[in-house]
C-alpha cells in the first residue's frame, strides 16, 4: 500500500529545525499512510526525537509544515493531538504517586478518558498488580509499559513512539510488538522510531530511514529489503581464498566479500532463493559450509544509507547497547 | 476543573506538601511554647510574650506564619513548577494536546487552594500552642474571645493567604523560567534573601518588592513590634502591590509555557 494509495495518518513537508548553530533537520518529508505500523530509522542523533517533539506540539519548526490525520497541525491546532497518544524519550510521571494514580493524573489532561480505562490499559501492559505501587520504585521496563499504557490512554488514531522497547526484556518487547500489530489491525497507525533494526524489521509494513536531518528513504519494508538481500555463509577459514575465486563465476564480480577471513564468514549479495545454488557450487567445489544464513538484510540497507559502514573485521558500527546485528549475522 | 481536582490530588499525595506544613507548624509550635516556658525569666521577656498574649497575639501568629510560611510558600511554588519540567510531566501534558497556560495557570490553583488549606491548619495550631504557651507564662487567655479581634480575623487570615499565594506565585514564576526544581529553589531562596539584603541600601523601593509588600498586608510593622530599616507600606497599599505581583509572576509564568520548546 503506498502512500498515493491511501489517506495519510502523518505527513510532513519540508520540515527544517535548528537548535542554534546545529541544524537537526534540514527538509524531512515524511508520508504515513493510515493503519500501519511506521519505522522510524536513524543513528543518534538523526533528527528522529526532533520530529517527535514537533509531531507533539513541544516544539516548532523554523519552516515547513505537519499534517495529523489528515488536517494541518500549527501552533494553535492542540486540540489536533486529543487523537494522538505519544511516548517521547524516556517515560515521565510523578515518582511518588503509583502507576495508576499517574495515569489518572495525566487521564485529566487533554481528550476525556473514560473512567474504566486507566486500568483497562494497565492490565494490557501487565502493570495490574503494581498498579498501587509508587513509580519510584518500577524498573526501567515497568516505566516504559506505563508509558505505553499512557499513550493509549485517549484511545488514539496515531501512535508516536520513541525508542518503545528501551529498557524491556524480550517477553516485554513481544508482548509491546504483540499490542502494536493488534492496534494497528484495529486500523490505528503506528509510529515507532528506533535504532533497533532488528525490532524495526519485525514490527514494521513501511520504514523511513533518517541521516542528518533528511529522509533518505522511504517504502514499504518489501521494496526497501530487496535492494539487500544478503547470504552469508560459514566455511573452513583455509577455503575463503578458494571460494571467492569460485563463487564470482556464477554470481558475477563483486557480489562476493569476506567478512572475516579468521572465522571464515562470507557475505553474498544474492537473493535468498539462490542460497541452495550458491550452497551447491561450493559443496561441488569439495567446500562445505557450516552455516548458511540468507536474509534481506536491513542493517546494509541502513548503513549504506546513514554513511555508516561495515568494518573491515566484518563486524558493524553499533549505535547501543541492543546493537543492530540481524538475525543469524556472525 | 477535571484539572484542576487532578493537580489537587497529585499535590495532596506529594510529600513536599505535608514537609512545608509540618515545618512551619512545628516550627510554630516549638517558638510558642518556649516564648512560654522560658519569657518570664528572661531580661525583655516581656515583650517576647506579647506572642502568647490574646488579643493580640492573633495578629502576631498570623505575622508569623506569613513570614516563614512566605518563604516556605515561594519554595513550593518553586518546587511544584520546577518539578513539572525536570520529572517531565508538562511534556506529558502538552504532548495530550492541554493548553500549556490552562495547566500552568490551574497548577498554580491548586498550590493556592492547599496554601489556603496550610495557612488555616497552621493558624489553628499557632493559637493551640499559643494558649498552651499562655498557660506555661502564666498569661491570661480571657482576650483568645474578644469579639473585635475574631471579627477582623476573617479579613487577616484572607489578607494573609493572598500574600502568601503572591509569594508562591513568585517562587513558581522563578521556576518555570529555570525550568527546573532545584534552580527555581535555589533561584527563589535567592531572591528572598536578596531583597532583605538590599533594604539595607534601598528601603524605598525594597518595601514594594514581593516579600516586602506581602508581610505588610496583615500588619504595617515588625512581628513583635520591633522596628525595621524599611518602611512598611500600609496594607491597602501593600495589597495593591501584592495583586500585581501575583498577576505579573503568574502572566511570566504563562507566557513562558506558552512559547516555550519543551525538550528532554
Amino acid at each position: 500500500m503506498g502512500p498515493a494509495a491511501a489517506s495519510l495518518a502523518l505527513a510532513t513537508h519540508g520540515l527544517h529545525k535548528r537548535y542554534g548553530s546545529r541544524v537537526a533537520l534540514a527538509g524531512l518529508d515524511l508520508s504515513v499512510p493510515e493503519g500501519v505500523v511506521y519505522g522510524f530509522l536513524g543513528p543518534n542523533g538523526a533528527g528522529k526525537t526532533t520530529t517527535m517533539r514537533l509531531l507533539t506540539g513541544l516544539i516548532h519548526p523554523d519552516t515547513g509544515s505537519i499534517e495529523l490525520l489528515g488536517r494541518p497541525f500549527g501552533r494553535r491546532d492542540r486540540r489536533r493531538l486529543f487523537d494522538i497518544g505519544a511516548l517521547i524519550e524516556s517515560p515521565a510521571f510523578y515518582p511518588y504517586l503509583s502507576g495508576r494514580e499517574n495515569l489518572r493524573a495525566l487521564a485529566a489532561t487533554g481528550a476525556s478518558t473514560p473512567a474504566n480505562k486507566v486500568d483497562e490499559l494497565l492490565d494490557l501492559v501487565g502493570l495490574m498488580d503494581r498498579a498501587r505501587d509508587r513509580v519510584s520504585t518500577y524498573s526501567l521496563g515497568m516505566k516504559q509499559r506505563l508509558g505505553i499504557a499512557a499513550a493509549l490512554l485517549s484511545d488514539p488514531r496515531l501512535l508516536l513512539l520513541d525508542e518503545p522497547a528501551n529498557g524491556l526484556d524480550p517477553a516485554g518487547i513481544v508482548a509491546m510488538r504483540d499490542t502494536l500489530r493488534n492496534l494497528a489491525g484495529m486500523g490505528k497507525t503506528v509510529f515507532v522510531s528506533s535504532h533497533i533494526l532488528g525490532e524495526v524489521r519485525q514490527l514494521a509494513d513501511m520504514v523511513g530511514i533518517i541521516a542528518a536531518g533528511r529522509l533518505v528513504r522511504e517504502g514499504s519494508l518489501d521494496d526497501i529489503l530487496s535492494g539487500g538481500a544478503i547470504v552469508r555463509i560459514r566455511i573452513k577459514p583455509e577455503e575463503v581464498a578458494r571460494a571467492v575465486a569460485i563463487l564470482p563465476g556464477m554470481l558475477g564480480a563483486g557480489q562476493v566479500s569476506v567478512q572475516s577471513a579468521e572465522s571464515g564468514w562470507l557475505s553474498v549479495e544474492a537473493d535468498a532463493g539462490r542460497a541452495s545454488e550458491i550452497n551447491r557450487s561450493l559443496a561441488e567445489a569439495g567446500i562445505y559450509a557450516s552455516e548458511l544464513t540468507a536474509e534481506s538484510d536491513l542493517e546494509s540497507v541502513f548503513l549504506e544509507l546513514t554513511g555508516g559502514a561495515p568494518a573491515a573485521d566484518g563486524e558493524r558500527p553499533t549505535f547501543g547497547a541492543a546493537g543492530v546485528s540481524p538475525k543469524g549475522s556472525p | 476543573m477535571r484539572l484542576f481536582i487532578a493537580g489537587l490530588r497529585k499535590l495532596v499525595r506529594r510529600p513536599a506538601t505535608l514537609v512545608s506544613l509540618g515545618l512551619l507548624a512545628g516550627l510554630l509550635s516549638l517558638i510558642l511554647v518556649a516564648v512560654g516556658a522560658t519569657a518570664r525569666s528572661r531580661p525583655n521577656g516581656a515583650e517576647a510574650l506579647l506572642l502568647v498574649t490574646f488579643p493580640g497575639a492573633y495578629v502576631l501568629i498570623l505575622s508569623f506564619i506569613l513570614g516563614l510560611g512566605g518563604l516556605i510558600s515561594l519554595v513550593y511554588g518553586a518546587a511544584v513548577a520546577g518539578s513539572e519540567w525536570s520529572w517531565g510531566t508538562l511534556k506529558n501534558a502538552v504532548a495530550r494536546g492541554e493548553s500549556r497556560s490552562g495547566y500552568v495557570l490551574l497548577t498554580f490553583a491548586s498550590v493556592a487552594l492547599l496554601i489556603g488549606i496550610g495557612l488555616l491548619v497552621a493558624f489553628g495550631i499557632g493559637i493551640l500552642m499559643g494558649l498552651v504557651g499562655a498557660t506555661l507564662a502564666g498569661v491570661s487567655t480571657n482576650g483568645v474571645t474578644d469579639s473585635a479581634s475574631l471579627g477582623a480575623l476573617p479579613d487577616k487570615l484572607g489578607r494573609s493567604w493572598f500574600a502568601m499565594v503572591e509569594e508562591a506565585a513568585f517562587g513558581f514564576a522563578v521556576a518555570t523560567l529555570a525550568r527546573s526544581q532545584l534552580a527555581g529553589v535555589g533561584a527563589g531562596i535567592g531572591l528572598y534573601f536578596g531583597e532583605q539584603f538590599a533594604s539595607l541600601f534601598l528601603p524605598d523601593i525594597v518595601k514594594y518588592l514581593p516579600f516586602n509588600a506581602a508581610m505588610a498586608v496583615v500588619v504595617n510593622t515588625n512581628p513583635g513590634g520591633g522596628g525595621g530599616i524599611v518602611q512598611r507600606l500600609d496594607p491597602g497599599t501593600a495589597l495593591v502591590a501584592v495583586t500585581a505581583w501575583l498577576v505579573a509572576s503568574l502572566v511570566v509564568a504563562a507566557a513562558f509555557t506558552e512559547r516555550a520548546e519543551i525538550a528532554g
